[in-house]
């Protein structure tokens, strides 16, 4: 029998990925949050808690939807939807957000920061602290602040700071370096709530906790809408958050793990963020994974239509599962994730976020490996409400 | 024996604390940046240390930041830099150098490591390195360079133990909680701090972040071994408008030289 899957090991590395690459203010603080960590995943009172908050004020569990007339449209495979779309905030970072503020607390923590691309890990960060009355500061690159204009107004709405990044590219990357600095300066009061598995060591293995209820909840669904495991199950990769939250229940099984990364203008272009189909191994932010960079070492601007996907690096658990094979990472462009998102809204009337877009558009290709009798599920790990904006702009459609 | 272990070592002897100088490599450009190491050294300047600009650097305040961002908008690269050491080492054998910087410049180009001992690169502090990892465990095996390591008001006990043992050269003791360049310095917290640190090892220990002004220079030197100073000196190279005002640089490096030796 094999061994059962058990990643990371005790530095944090997941086979020759992840690990604490962190100036040295931060190396205590890890090591607190790492102890905290562990005491409260075996404290049975936090976990009822946690469980309370997820079904009271997130919703959970959300529903697995069979999606009827995508799968007449594809002629191939049962399509089931997991809706995280669902969730109270939009998607599936509340998970994650909703465990790490109760961490926080009982670290003692007073002050809260975090980064955000598309700005749905600020509103699910923002909408925690206000529930527990904690400051709240939460860092977007100032692209993204113009392009996700609405979760900014949220963010504010629900009483947090936002501080636009200049620096770097004005993206994702930078806003993640920003709220390092930030940390290192305030560490002694400040909780730093990453939004994906990505950072160093604990981060990557306490986001994917907080997100395997969804693949945890979807082995019960699944056994009861269809009576089996699915036979793949399909999720977009950015920092990667939501796909090791479906995925990681399911490792030790046998299911095809497909992610799918944001090729941009094309992976032949350069012009992408998906380090998994054309990246190396290298350090960024705390740990190592694959990441684009150039042959000097230096960090690449990233190109998505996806302000969520548009990162140059990605968390270390997925560099680890693309090189032991045991899950496959494709990548499609965003001319086809624009066609996947009006298909899904037009035949589900479910509109996707952009970045949960990129898991629809490769269906055609998908589901020519599968017969009429097996199911595949596909994450719908976010909302498109934040996109409207910013897709009618690209097609020329003036909504003032 | 290394530069940097013999120029501490003397210094120490002969009771001269010792002053560690930092610029970014090609800001504002790679002829510039040869010219200021020289009038560091003849300023007084014990050990130079040669910032290698990253596109990310998480521990940098906004002044060393944007003079990252300069550097690289010029093209530097990481083989340029080792080509400014060698042209450095024409006129300077002495005065050892220190490369600071990322941790993925310096995996991605550990071939240039060859060249380090042959243009004289003393020694490497990396930033996102943690401490108690030798370079070796890195990755990056080269035996004659010297790995500095960083300890912080936040280290432990524990973690000052294991860094010490794995640090060659100095001991860089970081003066406050934050990036580069900031402000929040407390002189008796780093004073304290500084003389626990020296009861873990018997490597000089320099003290450095946010020192900008000769009184905080004078009085860290009453415990440390010396200061290092970083921020102050590129937001000086960047306001410099002709290569004249370098010599305004060079007489503030003289006058620390000599607060802290007084």
């Amino acid at each position: 029998m094999k061994d059962k899957y058990s990643e990371p090991n005790s530095e944090g590395f997941f086979g020759s990925y992840g690990g604490k690459f962190v100036p040295e203010t931060l190396m205590e603080a890890l090591d607190e949050l790492e102890k905290c960590y562990e005491d409260i995943k075996s404290d049975l009172e936090f976990q009822k808690k946690i469980d309370r908050d997820l079904a009271d004020f997130v919703g959970r569990p959300s529903p697995l939807y069979f999606a009827k007339r995508l799968t007449e449209h594809f002629k191939g495979p049962n399509i089931w939807l997991k809706r995280e779309d669902l969730n109270h905030t939009g998607a599936h970072k509340i998970n994650n957000t909703i465990g790490q503020i109760l961490l926080a607390k009982m670290m003692g923590k007073t002050r809260i920061i975090a980064e955000t691309g598309a700005g749905q890990h600020g509103v699910a960060t923002a909408t925690v602290a206000a529930r527990l009355g904690l400051e709240c500061h939460i860092y977007m690159g100032a692209e993204d602040v113009q392009r996700q204009s609405l979760n900014v107004y949220r963010i504010k709405l629900l009483g947090a700071h936002v501080h636009p990044v200049e620096s770097g590219t004005a993206t994702l990357k930078d806003a993640l370096n920003e709220a390092i600095r930030d940390w290192v300066t305030n560490v002694d009061n400040t909780y730093y709530i990453i939004g994906s598995v990505t950072g160093p060591h604990p981060y990557p293995m306490i986001v994917r906790d907080f997100n395997a209820i969804v693949g945890r909840e979807l082995i019960h669904q699944s056994q009861a809408s269809f009576q089996s495991l699915p036979d793949a199950i399909i999720a977009c990769v950015g920092g990667g958050s939501n796909a090791i939250g479906i995925f990681h229940p399911f490792i030790d099984e046998d299911v095809r793990l497909i992610g799918v990364e944001a090729a941009g203008q094309g992976i032949d272009t350069g012009k992408h963020a998906a380090p998994l189909n054309d990246g190396e191994p290298g350090i960024l932010h705390g740990a190592k994974s694959y990441l684009m960079q150039d042959s000097d070492g230096q960090i690449m601007a990233t190109s998505s239509i996806s302000a969520g996907l548009d990162y140059p690096g990605v968390g270390p658990e997925h560099s680890f599962l693309k090189d032991s094979g045991r899950a496959e990472y494709i990548a499609v462009n965003d001319e086809s994730v624009m066609k996947a998102f009006h298909q899904l809204s037009e035949l589900e009337g479910i509109i996707p976020a952009l970045e949960t877009a990129h898991a629809f558009a490769p269906l055609d290709l998908i589901c020519s490996e599968f017969n009429e009798d097996q199911n595949i599920v596909i994450n719908v790990s976010g909302r498109g409400d934040k996109d409207i904006a910013s897709v009618a702009k690209l097609e020329g459609i003036d909504l003032e | 024996m290394n530069r940097i272990e013999k120029q501490l070592v003397e210094n120490k002897k002969n009771n001269i604390k010792s002053l560690i100088a930092y610029l970014v490599a090609g800001d504002p450009n790679m002829d510039d940046t040869l010219s200021l190491m020289h009038g560091f050294v003849d300023a007084g300047v014990d050990v130079i240390e040669v910032g290698v600009p990253f596109s990310d650097p998480i521990a940098e305040g906004p002044i060393i930041q944007s003079a990252h961002d300069r550097s690289l908008a010029n093209k530097t690269s990481f083989e340029g830099i080792i080509d400014l050491i060698s042209n450095f080492r024409k006129k300077n054998t002495n005065t050892p150098i220190v490369l600071m910087g990322y941790l993925n410049s310096f995996l991605k180009n550990q071939k240039a490591f060859s060249r380090f001992d042959d243009v004289g690169i003393d020694g490497v502090l990396i930033v996102d390195a943690p401490g108690e990892y030798s370079l070796k465990d890195l990755g990056i095996s080269n035996a004659n360079v010297v790995s500095i390591s960083l300890v912080s008001p936040t280290t432990t006990k524990e973690r000052t133990k294991k860094i010490c043992n794995a640090s060659s050269g100095f001991i860089y003791y970081v003066t406050l909680k934050g990036v580069t360049g900031s402000s929040n310095v407390n002189l008796e917290e780093i004073k304290s701090n500084v003389i626990d640190l020296q009861k873990n090892t018997d490597l000089p220990v320099m003290a450095g972040f946010g020192i900008k002004n000769k009184e905080q220079a004078e009085s860290i030197s009453k415990v440390a071994d010396g200061v290092v100073i970083g921020s102050y000196l590129v937001e000086s190279i960047f306001q410099a408008k002709k290569t004249t005002d370098y010599k305004k640089i060079y007489n503030y490096l003289s006058e620390i030289k000599s607060v802290i030796n007084k």
